[in-house]
């Protein structure tokens, strides 16, 4: 590739970003709801790729993302609560202000924790982050301001809907992670990940490369963190439970861990399936149960094809099917006669908002059980890739 | 019964902090000490022979305390219905009911959700195990009965041990009286001068309602020292100790000088060694998980039996859940001393959290304590930390 085209391509996909995130803007339209789920989900994919850099590319296994996002978030709502004035007057460039403070903030606090905690490997790596986490939180929830925070939380006065901000943010993380890949630097990244002691052998400075995912990751999710204050009006520490955490690593890892845009897959997965189902119908709890009893069957069955079927793809996919219409048959025969029984029917209805969690948490395990590498795996979304798909297979024989 | 005497001023005020609370907190937090040893018992096991964090032993926990629930119902204690006091076989049923329910449950988990992934990188059984908690909190919603607690009755042993600790020395509550009375009426006229809305008060008037606060307070506290201080330590929380000793004695007998205990040990030392040497790995997974769970079961039982006001719902593992896995990682993952002397660090450290007054930080004190030890002994405190070969 020469100098010219490298700049057009560079400068060329710049523009991409941006108008892709204004056009994503134009698509969510006026409406409050749709606003607030083509937000979020920026802010989870932001979240996701950032915990990816730290998770998947570099292989420290940190548990305590919330901390970082929960850091750039409360940076936002005090600097708004001491400065209404500034705030009010300009709010846009006040955003953008709180986005770069909120992730110098959440950036120097990974590297607080980073520096001393980066000795420790996997799990106990794993408890720490997971322990300031909450420690973060815990003192989020006892800081006031005169009569303002607490458990409570910060109003942050100056609320600012910007959903193309949170998706040039969410291309700017994915952006950061692919290019730091194709870079000397970023190599090592992934040479930490593959194996520690050999990279220290080839000259690489382990925790320099360590301290260095865990700050950047950490500062992508502040800035999230800023927008989200923002966003919200709003603050508090409820809101960046361990559950939080939780979510976050689980999109890394059920994504494929290391692969950008398998993050960005899940991250969009884990945030609308939920968000979807709030308007779930009720159900009677009887059809519920025998779902779930089914679905535990069907898995089970699912796992015995694909270990013991050895034979064509195509034979393979229709025994798949095959798993899973019986599994509905006998979803239907078992929830008609569960709901027979008297104490079953005298039970009253499920409510769809209680069923959405169970929902989330039964994908979470029936996808880990049948593709324990995630969605992608290592591999990422790629043009080949694509093409080589779409192109119509040749069955043209090379001739000896 | 005052069977032991300290001399008075040794339990007066040090330091601007109140001392004689200091003997009650500690010993409800060895108390509460014992339980989550029993907890971080089950995390330890499970550690030292899969490498794998258990996120859903919490959650097997609170399945623990609602088999104690449901238990106590069946004989006849539901919610509104008057009984005499309980026997002590009702207790031994609902304790062997729930380390029964626990045991089921943690056997089916591991065969159906973490076996099938033992060949899979680590961190997949990882993400499965927090699917599990998920479900089992967000599934209990739906199919438990929600906010509840066994009936106090059911316990035999009503009332506690009483300590008198002495400390008691005469303070002349009478000056205070007197401040308090011209306190309040300064407040109750300001009130009646400016018509003020008494939940809406200006400045002056929250000055002087603060003033009156503070002198009651003062009272109150000087009132509390006449009297002297004493220890009371409820007799189900003795048995809930005792119990736990008794657990603990029989894990480390079975795990150190029986057969299957050897084995276990061999299991968690190299997978591919001890089966080779004839050990059903699977089978002794599966053992592991039982005995852990079963642990948690009595622990549940005896948490929700003989802790006064504890509510039984389905967040209810997350909590104790959390700090037991704490405790555990401080005395060494995988050790099965350094849980319990995990679990009775921490509750002693939460005692003198809360005595000091800093509950509302008693949780991150916690995690701060778990910090410093691994950030200083990265193998936990009784652990050993492995130094990784090429």
């Amino acid at each position: 590739m020469n100098g010219s085209n490298f700049w057009l391509v560079r400068i060329g996909s710049i523009l991409l970003a941006v108008a892709g995130a204004f056009v994503i803007n134009a698509a969510a339209g006026g409406n409050d709801f749709t606003q607030r789920l083509v937000l979020l989900a920026a802010l989870y994919v932001t979240l996701a790729v950032s915990l990816n850099l730290i998770n998947g590319i570099t292989g420290q296994f940190s548990m305590g993302h919330a901390a970082f996002y929960m850091v750039g978030a409360y940076t936002a709502a005090i600097a708004t609560l001491f400065n209404p004035g500034v705030a009010s007057a300009h709010p846009l460039p006040w955003l953008l202000a709180m986005m770069v403070a909120g992730s110098i903030a959440a950036g120097l606090a990974g590297l607080l924790v980073g520096v001393p905690s980066l000795r420790l490997r996997g799990d106990y790596l794993a408890i720490v982050t997971l322990g300031f986490g909450e420690i973060v939180r815990i003192v989020a929830q006892n800081v006031k301001f005169g009569d303002k925070g607490g458990s409570y939380g910060f109003s942050v006065d100056t609320k600012v809907t910007a959903v193309w901000l949170a998706w040039l943010l969410a291309f700017t993380a994915i952006a950061l992670c692919r290019n730091l890949l194709s870079t000397a630097r970023g190599l090592t990244f992934l040479a930490v990940r593959e194996d520690e002691t050999a990279s220290l052998a080839m000259g690489v400075n382990v925790t320099q490369t360590k301290v260095t995912a865990f700050v950047i990751g950490s500062a992508l999710a502040g800035a999230a963190g800023a927008m989200l204050a923002h966003f919200e009006g709003f603050v508090s520490s409820a809101m960046f439970t361990m559950d939080v955490s939780f979510i976050i690593v689980t999109m890394v890892v059920l994504g494929g861990t290391g692969s950008i845009t398998g993050a960005v897959v899940a991250a969009l997965l884990l945030f609308l399936l939920p968000e979807k189902m709030r308007d779930l119908p009720s159900m009677p709890i009887g059809g519920v149960g025998a779902f779930f009893i089914v679905l535990a069957l069907v898995v089970a069955g699912l796992r015995y094809v694909s270990q013991t079927f050895h034979g064509a793809v195509k034979e393979r996919a229709l025994r798949y099917v095959g798993v899973v219409v019986i599994g509905l048959v006998t979803a239907a025969i078992l929830g008609f006669v569960l709901n027979q029984l008297p104490a079953v029917k005298a039970a009253p209805l499920v409510e769809g908002a209680k069923l959405r969690m169970v929902v989330f948490a039964v994908t979470l395990i029936v996808l880990m059980l049948l593709r324990p590498q995630g969605i992608f795996g290592h591999h990422e979304f790629s043009w080949d890739w694509l093409r080589s798909r779409l192109k119509p297979k040749s069955a043209e024989v090379t001739p000896v | 019964m005052p069977i032991h005497s300290l001399p008075p001023d040794l339990l007066l005020p040090f330091a601007g902090i109140e001392v004689s609370t200091l003997p009650q907190q500690l010993v409800d937090g060895l108390l509460l000490g014992f339980i989550y040893a029993l907890i971080a018992l089950g995390y330890t096991m499970v550690y030292g022979v899969l490498k794998l964090i258990n996120f859903a032993h919490g959650e097997v926990f609170m399945i623990g305390a609602y088999c104690a629930l449901f238990t106590s119902w069946a004989l006849g204690y539901t919610p509104g219905n008057a009984l005499a006091s309980g026997q002590w076989w009702m207790l031994l049923v609902m304790l062997v009911a729930s380390m029964v329910g626990c045991g089921l449950l943690g056997v089916t988990i591991e065969r159906f959700a973490y076996r099938p992934l033992r060949n899979q990188p680590r961190i997949a059984s990882l993400i499965t195990a927090i699917g599990l908690s998920l479900l089992l909190q967000y599934g209990g919603q739906i199919f438990l009965p929600l906010n509840q607690n066994i009936d106090s009755k059911i316990n035999p042993a009503a009332g506690g041990y009483t300590v008198s600790l002495g400390g008691g020395s005469a303070v002349d509550t009478e000056a205070l009286k007197a401040t308090v009375k011209t306190k309040q009426a300064a407040f109750e006229d300001f009130l009646t001068r400016t018509k003020a809305d008494r939940f809406n008060l200006n400045d002056e008037g929250k000055r002087l309602r603060n003033d009156a606060q503070e002198a009651e307070r003062e009272l109150k506290t000087a009132a509390d020292r006449g009297k002297g201080t004493t220890l009371v330590v409820p007799y189900g929380k003795l048995i809930a100790m005792v119990a736990t000793i008794f657990l603990m004695v029989g894990l480390t007998y079975l795990v150190m000088y029986t057969k299957r205990g050897r084995a276990m040990r061999a299991v968690s030392h190299d997978f591919d060694a001890a089966s080779l040497m004839g050990i059903s790995v699977n089978s002794i997974i599966t053992f592991t998980f039982l005995i852990g769970s079963v642990m948690a079961g009595a622990g549940a039982m005896m948490v929700a039996t003989f802790y006064a006001g504890t509510k039984i719902d389905p967040y209810f593992g997350m909590v104790l859940g959390v700090k037991a896995f704490v405790a555990a990682v401080l005395g060494g993952i995988g050790n099965i001393p350094g849980a319990v002397l995990g679990g009775l660090l921490m509750g002693i450290t939460e005692g003198i959290v809360s005595w000091l007054g800093f509950t509302a930080y008693k949780d991150a004190v916690a995690f701060i304590v778990l910090i410093g030890v691994l950030l200083l002994r990265p193998g936990g405190l009784l652990g050993s930390a492995k130094v990784e070969k090429v």
